[in-house]
């Protein structure tokens, strides 16, 4: 090595993989280069578009893979396993008189108005569960210890059924996990090639249902996402990347993908959390501190809210038909994205989706065998699209093929063309207005108060329209829309989540317990923290969940560690959340900690992202395109490339770009920020 | 985007501005509630009513599904001179009806626009306890309506703004958890000004002419939607019955009858024959309006799932009539007690589905199991030494057999609203110990389509005098019906002590009480199967006894289905299934029932409904008792009518009422 050489190269990958595309996000740290890629996925040889990928990185930007420092991968395998149904066969072994929990569920059923509502089938049907006789009580005392003989039986019976995994559940783990303990350990000397996981091991959380669906979902997905890393890992030692794969998790964070393996439950919601991190990434850079995120794709739209400048965590998100009761970022997925199909009923309603082109046949103007009209072709009917090429000059639009399938649909309603596919974008904003008041009243906040973040192929295209519709004042859209999950992966923490459940009245004596507690949750996280090879500092913190004494669900509250021996200081860190979120606290009232809860952080890279000078200047747009808003007019078209920062507005206007279309309505203005944004305001304040 | 007057393109755009508002409603009052009530059973409604005060949107995925029919009108009408910021509320069960029972208290509020009343938004939280004889204010035993709790006839609790304290006081004063009464209370206030707020967002997007004419769009579509529904039912008339167990404590069955008439778009729901008028608190006060919510939710149930695309909201209701005769149980007249209305409209949820099966046997499922029983425990926690009352899990049972797959297991069909509370949690904040928590093998009705099974749950009890309470028990008698040569499903129990010498059936109770080391078991019904299940797929029924669903007994008896050590015999479940001729019958109701009616024939019930109907309302319930109490040995018409006989000579006066025109010598 020559110490008098310019400063070595410094790359840093953040590489998200979808339905359609893999998106790239590569950063040069110390020249501040960045460089974005969209590579069509191959879904016969799943990997392939990663060595793809990286060598047109090689070829075109100039990276170096021994010069990459640190390698983020988002994935959908795991999540696609669970909603295609395509993982382990699993058998599980819990209490004997409690072999239907999983069926039961916790009884209540979507779709309540019909008579043939009904439960997902679970991941394991009822055949291959098996009771053995062992009990603990609530406060985790045996009162019938396990047979031995009836164990060996169920192991037998779920090794005959052809299980590859055995799944431990037993009642009351969350306090006592010997018994799952002492038959997984059973399990692996009967048969040492399956594998096993107890529910206590992988969110030792009280609940059995919860708990138990998400030991089943992290045995479900594990053979085909270890076989999955493993397969990563060894492309990236082909290509001499000297990095050791991290893998955005659920939690907004990253862990090492060797640790993905065995904890494949965490990465479940890996690219949508990630989007959220990504976005608010670039929320934080903006100066912003309450966004909604929207994220439209082919088929769905998703939303978050990002609060203080922070994602907000939930427990319960769905996979698919099943609840994942580890903490995740809270994504509300809607049904509607720029493939869903507009029809019109036995009733001559016009409705849009739930039913997706998907990304194959797709859009009709997409000229790849659509012909059902899509929100989509209504767009590109309306006029709003088909200026450029989309998706890296990866697809192509035909507008005549929008006409022809809108057209069909505005024969049956005696309408024009334009005024069927305007209808078709009203209806399409109308169902994602439904689903983000609903977001906004469940979490009790104002949206006027936030700004909206769109990304993905299809949130610039809508976004500023639902943003008027709701009421917000503000649109930021970041310079790259299309790869903020990969972004997000880039920048995002180590982040893990450790729990103790206590489940004990909040009083004197139990400050006690909580420093043994706290003490035992820092020292697995430190030792989690270390094994992901982390070894700068580290962020704690410290949460609780509690609730009063007859409520059934809990408020997460953040502690500070000198609290724990102060039963008062706790208690009114609980009723002061308890009264932002439900607008009431009852100072009197018994309340319960539920869960003790620690989260680490190993920060990230905080790479630094070109900033420019923005002088506020008039552009000329590129030319003018006629589009129909109620009537034809002609609108300005800009190419993003050649707004400069500074740059100024005036709606209506389109923006084209390689990976979307940025739509600024009527009455709005616009102006792009240092950071490249293109902040779009509905307030009707003039800049001029 | 401009918007253009509603129509047919532009309908949904609407109907979701309306539902978003009616979500939003409910997550504000759900976040924002105090009860468990409304937290955990989602015990309430919100909704945006119409100018008439007919409701036009309902949230979809939380609170009951009982109301989308409601209209406010005749209680808005008993409040006069509303101002902007006024709220109205009522819990009288005969004032306006739109209370149901006293926990159920309604709140309305007006939206103006430019002066006018343009529409109104409500809802209603049931309380946890009114006050009134019992706790929770609910008991089958109570006789009278004023036993149920303090009520309140529509009048203002909010004055322009401004709460009326005088009526809070008397609300605090009266009931047992006053601050969680006001805590929901006030949370659906705030849910109603949410409400307000959206709408005058409505009503400055689309106008106020285009909201007002769209809403009407909106009632004007989900009736062409539900009459689009009937005219595509065969016209005629469908006539079905069925009972709840008890009409009171320890009391006779409970009948409900339904003629149901449809004829092109329209429908008629006569339920002329059913019960009197009860001594009890199961009646339903639809106060005899026509198109009462609570006659209509079975109908609900069958329109949305003919068509889960239909709006939900009034203008559904336009397509159907209803008759109750006044002073039936489904027509009571004050002060009749209707506490556990809820009970009965389990049934009378039944009797819709047992009609429209026949219109439409290739659409409907079998009857769902139909009780949804609600399981609280009071018991001493010895550890903690307080005393704890909690509510178990509800024990309900599967839906009935469907036209293309099995019931679902445990809960479903119309009871697919319920909550259950994981065992870990019980078992920390109450002293019992869960034996078990599951289904009940051979629960669900036999069918080529299986009938769901049943919940069981037992559990053992360690303090002296512990009380439980099984409200909504029911099914014990008389059995989910299978359809369409499927089988009827397993009966509801509750058991003491099963599987012990000192085991003790407690029949039809819904209360028990307990000492240590007690085990207590109740099983719900399952759901009806449908079709018959000879037709069943052999390995279909292998899979359902691997799985425990049928024993391999009944997977013989009942299926026809030889299975040697795990594996079908095909050859010997052909030549079985070969030994008898394929059913294909509407109804199977079970050995009770058939017993029951082999004595009371539908003749014997026209001809008690006869005499009942000659007799002033608070001698009927009185005189269905007595005529029971004379059957035995007796059947059919001339049964009942050798049992009047008796009667009149014990009780002269009800000679006198019974022949008014006859002269006193003649007998």
């Amino acid at each position: 090595m020559d110490g008098t050489s310019p400063p070595r190269e410094d790359w840093k990958i953040g590489v998200d993989i979808g339905g359609t595309f893999m998106d790239f996000c590569a950063l040069e740290v110390n020249s501040g280069r960045l460089a974005t890629l969209k590579v069509l996925t191959t879904p016969d040889d799943p990997g392939a578009e990663l060595t793809t990928g990286l060598s047109v990185l090689q070829e075109q930007e100039g990276l170096a893979p021994e010069a990459v420092t640190r390698f983020v991968h988002g994935t959908t395998v795991g999540i696609n396993t669970v909603l295609q149904r395509k993982g382990a066969k699993l058998a599980m072994i819990t209490n004997a008189g409690f072999e239907d929990v999983l069926e039961l569920a916790r009884l209540r059923m979507p779709d309540m108005y019909s008579l043939f509502c009904h439960r997902a089938d679970p991941l394991i049907p009822r055949d291959r569960i098996f009771g053995v006789k062992a009990r603990l009580n609530a406060q985790g005392e045996e009162t019938t210890a396990p047979d031995a003989q009836s164990v060996a039986t169920a192991i037998k019976q779920a090794l005959a059924s052809g299980a590859e995994g055995i799944i431990v559940s037993f009642l009351h783990s969350w306090r006592n996990d010997a018994h799952e303990r002492l038959v997984k350990r059973m399990i692996l000397e009967m048969e040492p090639s399956v594998f096993a996981f107890s529910s206590s091991e992988v969110w030792p959380v009280i609940r059995e249902y919860e708990r138990s669906c998400t030991a089943i979902l992290n045995g479900y997905v594990h053979p085909r996402v270890a076989g999955y890393l493993e397969a990563l890992e060894k492309r990236l030692e082909q290509k001499s990347i000297p990095a050791k794969a991290l893998l955005t998790k659920s939690n907004g964070g990253v862990m090492s993908a060797r640790d993905g393996r065995e904890n494949c439950v965490s990465m479940l919601l890996s690219g949508t959390a990630s989007g959220v991190t990504g976005a608010a990434w670039l929320a934080r850079q903006a100066g912003e501190d309450r966004i909604l995120t929207l994220d439209i794709g082919g088929t769905s739209a998703d939303i978050a809210l990002i609060i203080d400048g922070a994602a907000q965590f939930g427990t319960g998100e769905m996979i698919g038909d099943f609840p994942l009761y580890i903490p995740s970022v809270s994504v509300s997925s809607i049904a509607i994205g720029g493939g869903s199909i507009a029809s019109v009923d036995g009733h001559g309603v016009l409705r849009v989706g739930p039913t997706s082109a998907g990304s194959i046949p797709g859009p009709a103007c997409y000229g790849r065998g659509g012909t059902d009209a899509t929100v989509t072709d209504a767009m590109a009917v309306c006029g709003w699209l088909g200026h450029s090429d989309l998706a890296y000059g990866q697809l192509r639009m035909d507008q005549s093929l929008a006409r022809n399938a809108v057209g069909a649909l505005a024969k049956t309603l005696g309408r024009s063309v334009e005024e069927t596919a305007q209808a078709i974008l009203n209806i399409a904003l109308s169902e994602m207005f439904v689903e983000v008041e609903k977001l906004a009243s469940r979490e009790g906040v104002d949206l006027r108060d936030f700004t909206l973040l769109p990304f993905g192929g299809g949130g610039p295209m809508l976004g500023a329209f639902l943003a008027k519709d709701l009421g917000m004042g503000r649109m930021i859209a970041p310079r790259r829309p299309g790869v903020v999950s990969a972004l997000g992966g880039l920048v995002a923490d180590l982040r893990g989540d450790f729990i103790r459940t206590v489940f004990a009245p909040l009083d004197g004596q139990l400050g006690s317990d909580l420093q043994v507690l706290f003490a035992d949750l820092v020292e697995e996280a430190r030792a989690w923290l270390a094994k992901q090879g982390h070894e700068g500092a580290a962020e704690l913190n410290l949460t609780a969940e509690m609730r009063y004494s007859g409520q059934s669900y809990e408020v997460e509250v953040a502690l500070k560690q000198e609290w724990l021996d102060s039963a008062e200081d706790i208690a009114q860190a609980f009723h002061n959340t308890h009264a932002r979120l439900y607008d009431f606290a009852d100072p009197t009232g018994q309340i319960e900690v539920i869960n003790l809860r620690l989260a680490i952080v190993g920060a990230g890279p905080d790479p630094d992202f070109p900033v420019h000078t923005a002088k506020p200047c008039k552009v000329e747009p590129q030319k003018t395109v006629p589009v129909f808003t109620g009537m034809a007019c002609d609108i300005p078209l800009y190419q993003r490339e050649a707004l400069p920062p500074g740059a100024q507005l005036k709606g209506p206007a389109i923006v084209s770009q390689e990976d979307t279309t940025l739509i600024i309505p009527q009455d709005c203005t616009a102006t792009v920020d240092p950071m490249s944004n293109i902040v779009v305001r509905f307030d009707g304040v003039s800049n001029d | 985007m401009g918007f253009q007057m509603t129509d047919k393109m532009t309908l949904r755009v609407l109907a979701n501005h309306a539902r978003a508002a009616a979500e939003n409603m409910a997550h504000t009052l759900h976040r924002t509630a105090h009860s468990a009530f409304v937290k955990e059973t989602q015990d309430f409604t919100v909704m945006l009513m119409d100018r008439r005060g007919d409701t036009f949107a309902v949230p979809m995925e939380l609170g009951a599904t009982w109301y989308p029919g409601l209209t406010y009108g005749r209680a808005i009408d008993m409040v006069a001179d509303y101002r902007p910021g006024d709220i109205a509320f009522t819990n009288d069960p005969y004032s306006g009806h739109v209370a149901t029972h006293a926990p159920d208290t309604h709140l309305w509020k007006p939206v103006f626009s430019d002066g006018e009343i343009v529409a109104w938004t409500g809802g209603h939280i049931h309380n946890t306890d009114m006050g009134g004889a019992v706790p929770a204010s609910l008991s089958r035993s109570l006789t009278e309506v004023h036993q149920e709790g303090l009520r309140f006839p529509p009048m203002k609790l909010v004055r322009e703004g401004v709460f009326d304290e005088t009526l809070m006081r008397i609300m605090e004063t009266n009931v047992r958890k006053p601050e969680l009464n006001i805590g929901d209370i006030k949370a659906l206030v705030g849910a109603l000004n949410t409400g307000e707020r959206k709408v005058q967002a409505m009503i400055q997007r689309f106008g106020k002419t285009g909201f007002v004419s769209g809403v009407a769009t909106l009632m004007d579509q989900a009736e062409a939607e539900a009459r689009a529904i009937l005219r595509a039912i065969p016209d005629g008339e469908y006539s079905f019955a069925d009972y709840a167990d008890e009409d009171s404590n320890i009391g006779n069955p409970c009948r409900l009858h339904l003629k149901l008439t449809i004829q092109d778009d329209a429908a008629v729901l006569d339920f002329s024959g059913s019960d009197p008028q009860l001594g009890s608190s199961l009646n339903v006060p639809s106060g005899g309006d026509p198109r009462h919510t609570m006659l209509l939710v079975g109908v609900y149930y069958v329109l949305y799932t003919l068509n889960p695309q239909i709006l939900l909201n009034t203008g559904l209701t336009r397509a159907f009539t209803c008759i109750t005769p006044e002073g039936s149980v489904l027509n009571p007249v004050a002060p009749a007690a209707v506490g556990m209305r809820s009970l009965t409209c389990a049934r009378l949820r039944s009797v819709i589905f047992g009609a429209f099966a026949q219109a439409i046997p290739e659409k409907m499922p079998a009857a769902p199991a139909g009780n949804n029983c609600i399981v609280n425990v009071m018991t001493r926690d010895e550890r903690r030494q307080k005393t704890v009352i909690a509510a178990v899990n509800p024990v309900v049972g599967g839906g009935g057999g469907m036209p293309h797959r099995d019931g679902t297991n445990g809960s479903g069909a119309d009871a697919a609203y319920l909550k259950n509370t994981p065992i870990e949690i019980t078992e920390t904040e109450v002293p019992v110990e869960v034996l078990k928590y599951g289904l009940a093998t051979d629960s669900g009705g036999a069918g080529q389509w299986r009938g769901g099974l049943a919940t069981e749950l037992s559990f053992r009890v360690f303090s002296p005098d512990t009380r439980i309470t099984a409200r909504n028990r029911d099914r014990s008698k008389f059995r989910p019906w299978g359809t369409l040569g499927g089988c009827s499903a397993g009966l509801a129990h509750m058991v003491m002590n099963p599987d012990t010498e000192s085991r003790f059936d407690l029949g039809n109770q819904d209360t028990a009480v307990l000492q240590p080391g007690d085990v207590l078991t109740i099983r719900s019904a399952g759901g009806g199967g449908r079709g018959d299940p000879y037709l069943r797929d052999p390995d279909r029924v292998a899979r359902d006894v691997t799985c425990g669903y049928v024993s391999s007994k009944a997977a013989q008896s009942a299926y026809g289905v030889v299975i040697n050590n795990g594996v079908v015999d095909y050859k010997q479940t052909q030549t079985l299934r070969q030994s008898r001729s394929l059913r294909d019958t509407m109804f199977h109701f079970g050995a009770e029932r058939n017993a029951y009616e082999a004595q009371w024939t539908d003749a014997a019930y026209d001809a008690l409904t006869k005499a009942l109907a000659q007799l002033p309302t608070h001698w009927r319930f009185f005189t269905k008792t007595e005529v029971f109490a004379r059957m035995d040995g007796r059947k059919g018409a001339e049964g009942v009518d050798a049992a009047l006989a008796e009667i009149e000579i014990r009780f002269p006066e009800l000679a006198e009422l019974l022949n008014p025109a006859s002269p006193s010598c003649d007998t």
